[in-house]
């Protein structure tokens, strides 16, 4: 009997434990990049982005030096980062990667992605990206990224429920409450849209456009700012929105969402231009051709928007062919014919000049009821400047995440804020890093 | 899961006392450790070895980190941890809940199937054991849209009825999740406890009988006592499942902000290794639930077989 305790506690233990056999620290493989010309070799690319399989072929046929063999992951909320960090800090990574924006600091900061200068020519490809997009893969006057979308943030609204409620679209957030206010007396039950306390980026994309900064630097100092003024501006708007029950807290992508939009409880959307296929997918079938349209999100009084989304080429650290592996890069951002070979894969809006239009005319957008592109367009035109993503997105996104969980229970907006500054800023100071608040 | 390499294991340990020792015993033992070692042990120690470490930058943090030898910073970092406290108070929670509803369940069900009244026995052992055998992420999906309202038909049929309940209401969520696990384990406990009745020497029941006794009087007085040892296995792999809790709140928290990504230790675990990317922090947490399951298994034990005894 005696051994048996032990054997059990010892089984217990290592089945506990077997949860961490998966994440190896192995060799690093550091290749020093050298520019190279006319770079040649066999390269792996994992992308979770539908098409991409199609684009490596493209690639392969296009010339005969560099041979790309492409592997699907799961995107980064099914574990696609967890993925990619592990494979790269075991030696076994891809040479090409996708990171979204948000996440890109933190691939920077760990030193899994290498910084591109001297791998790229910089006038053909950075040099002709607008500001705003350039300081999303810029840190520290590096280039750490190629810029594949940009995506505005936007509002999606039913256009026959604002005509029967008997409001314009809202130019404002006053407007948007008035909105939804007016939404409510004529359909009660109805709601504007849902805050979804799933997608910490959209609240930070709201942040954002209200002037916000949650990351920053001064000097050789992260300047961690989540519940800073602007902030607490927006999660007392939204908690107000919450409370007159004109925005219903329910999970993006789940089936109550879902089955809200198909049914006209919710009927409208905070998304991106990447909105468009799930919007279509989940009302086409319940007759709602023609009267969903896109729209600028509301600002507070000037011109002012977000990015929400986007993805970023990059090559990884455990690239043993940089020079490859950035040629191809290049390829992925910046060339029409890798556009093209993607084919239709919902209503993209591209970083690169002259990209969007070959993407737009492979997307049938004739389900909508504006022409979504052109909103698309001058929402890109009115990205607030200045905002930063931090050393390590993930934390405040648990963080925040976490403390949404309380909104169902009395919890507000300003409380899960006030956590998530807190957390952020704790678990950097863990890492060593020097944070000011 | 866990519970069947525990099986094996204690089977094998008790064929290895039987046999005669030497080489025979050496060579079927060998294949056993080898991967035991490589598997459970090696991972044990590298994960010690990580949570006494942590990856410390300066500054803004670009460039190579530097690996430094912590002491217990990790460890206490994690008990420091608001999210990874409440995580252990919650399981605490669900065992005290999900304990007495499975075990009890599966003891009245093995009862059952025993009593000697009890007719098409077969299909009934078959039907109770049917949920187990749906895998775990399975049956937590199923779940995820019985409870999910406008869309269950479960929670329209009781609106019918009057009864409006929300499942994934944070206040119900945990009594929810305590439900699946239920549903999943109790069939298999049956079996076990099942196969312990059958082993009740049937001479001492028909004594029983003789004296006097009914089915009721019999299940609770002669076949309970006697099939204590096995309810005592049962009790320690419930109580190391428990803590291993992870699937079903994941695939949950996907229907619902109630149930966060770090509402039990091993999620925290999780999202400390591949979310947040700290693996040393990760490691602690993990020494500290897998403490925690040596602690309490050894308590189980210690506390049946003093029953036992008795």
């Amino acid at each position: 009997m005696k051994r048996r305790h032990l054997f059990a506690g010892m089984a217990g233990l290592a089945a506990s434990t077997l949860l961490l056999t998966a994440c190896g620290t192995g060799p690093s493989t550091s290749a020093a990049p050298t520019p190279a010309d006319d770079p040649s070799g066999s390269i792996t690319f994992w992308s979770s982005l539908a098409g991409m399989d199609k684009v490596a072929e493209a690639f392969n046929a296009s010339q005969d030096k560099i041979k790309v063999s492409f592997e699907t992951i799961p995107n980064g909320a099914n574990g696609g980062y967890a993925k990619l960090s592990t494979a790269i800090t075991a030696g076994n990574g891809p040479d090409v990667a996708t990171i979204e924006y948000p996440q890109l600091p933190q691939f920077v900061s760990n030193g899994q992605v290498i910084a591109l200068d001297g791998l790229i020519n910089k006038a053909e490809t950075v040099d002709k990206l607008t500001d705003e997009t350039k300081a999303l893969v810029q840190f520290g006057e590096k280039t750490y990224a190629l810029p594949y979308d940009a995506a505005p943030m936007l509002m999606w609204y039913r256009k026959d429920m604002l005509d029967k409620a008997g409001v314009e679209v809202p130019k404002t957030w006053d407007d948007f409450e008035q909105a939804g206010k007016k939404l409510k007396a004529v359909a009660p039950d109805s709601y504007l849209a849902t805050f979804n306390p799933n997608e910490v980026a959209a609240s930070a994309g709201l942040a954002w456009q209200a002037g916000a900064k949650w990351f920053g630097t001064e000097g050789d100092s992260w300047k961690v700012g989540v519940n800073d003024e602007a902030t607490q501006k927006v999660a007392g708007y939204w908690q107000k929105l919450i409370d007159e029950k004109i925005v219903k807290v329910s999970q993006a992508y789940s089936d109550e969402w879902s089955l809200d939009l198909a049914n006209s409880t919710v009927v409208g959307v905070l998304g991106g231009n990447w909105s468009a296929t799930g919007i279509q997918k989940r009302t086409e079938a319940s007759g709602q051709k023609g009267q969903w349209i896109a729209a600028e999100l509301p600002t507070w009084g000037n011109e002012s928007g977000a990015f929400y989304g986007g993805s970023s080429f990059n090559v990884t650290k455990s690239s043993k062919n940089p020079a490859a592996a950035a040629k191809f890069v290049e390829f992925l951002t910046t060339n029409q014919d890798a556009i093209k070979a993607r084919g239709n894969t919902g209503s993209a809006f591209l970083a690169f000049p002259g990209l969007t239009p070959v993407a737009q005319k492979a997307y049938d957008s004739s389900y909508f009821g504006n022409d979504i592109y052109e909103v698309f367009n001058k929402a890109y035109g009115n990205i607030t400047p200045g905002w930063q993503w931090g050393p390590n997105w993930d934390i405040t996104n648990t963080a925040l995440k976490d403390a949404y969980g309380k909104l169902t229970t009395g919890g507000t907006i300003d409380d899960a804020i006030d956590t998530a500054q807190d957390a952020t800023v704790a678990s950097l100071k863990q890492a060593g890093l020097s944070v000011k608040e | 899961m866990a519970t069947q390499a525990l099986t094996t294991t204690v089977r094998r340990q008790g064929r290895a006392l039987a046999g005669t020792g030497g080489r025979t015993a050496a060579l079927f033992l060998v294949p056993f450790f080898a991967v035991f070692v490589i598997a459970m042990i090696a991972p044990v120690i590298y994960s010690l070895v990580l949570s006494f470490h942590s990856q410390q930058k300066s500054g803004l943090g670009f460039g190579e980190a530097k690996t430094v030898f912590v002491g217990l910073e990790n460890y206490v970092q994690v008990f420091q941890s608001e999210t990874f406290m409440e995580g252990i108070a919650r399981l605490g929670l669900y065992c005290l809940i999900y304990v007495p509803c499975m075990v009890g369940g599966a003891v009245v069900f093995a009862l059952l199937l025993d009593a000697t009244v009890a007719k098409a026995r077969k299909l009934f052992q078959l039907l109770v054991f049917l949920p187990h055998a749906v895998p775990g992420v399975i049956a937590a999906l199923i779940w995820a849209y019985l409870y999910t309202p406008g869309i269950s038909p479960l929670v329209q049929a009781l609106q019918g009825g009057g009864i409006q309940i929300n499942f994934l209401d944070s206040h119900v969520v945990l009594p929810s999740i305590v439900n699946i696990g239920v549903w999943e384990w109790t069939g298999y406990n049956v079996i076990i406890l099942f196969t312990a009745l059958q082993a009740v020497p049937r001479e001492i029941l028909e004594a029983a009988r003789v004296d006097g006794a009914g089915e009721i009087r019999a299940a609770v007085s002669i076949k309970f006592p006697l099939i204590l040892p096995a309810l005592s296995v049962i009790m320690l792999f419930t109580i190391i499942g428990t803590l291993q809790l992870f699937t079903e709140p994941n695939i949950i928290s996907k229907a619902t902000a109630s149930v966060t990504s770090t509402w039990v230790p091993n999620l925290w675990a999780y999202d400390a290794a591949f979310i947040r990317h700290n693996l040393n922090q990760a490691a602690a947490a993990s020494i500290i639930i897998a403490g925690l399951a040596a602690i309490l298994s050894l308590a189980v034990t210690r506390l049946s077989s003093r029953m036992n005894k008795s």
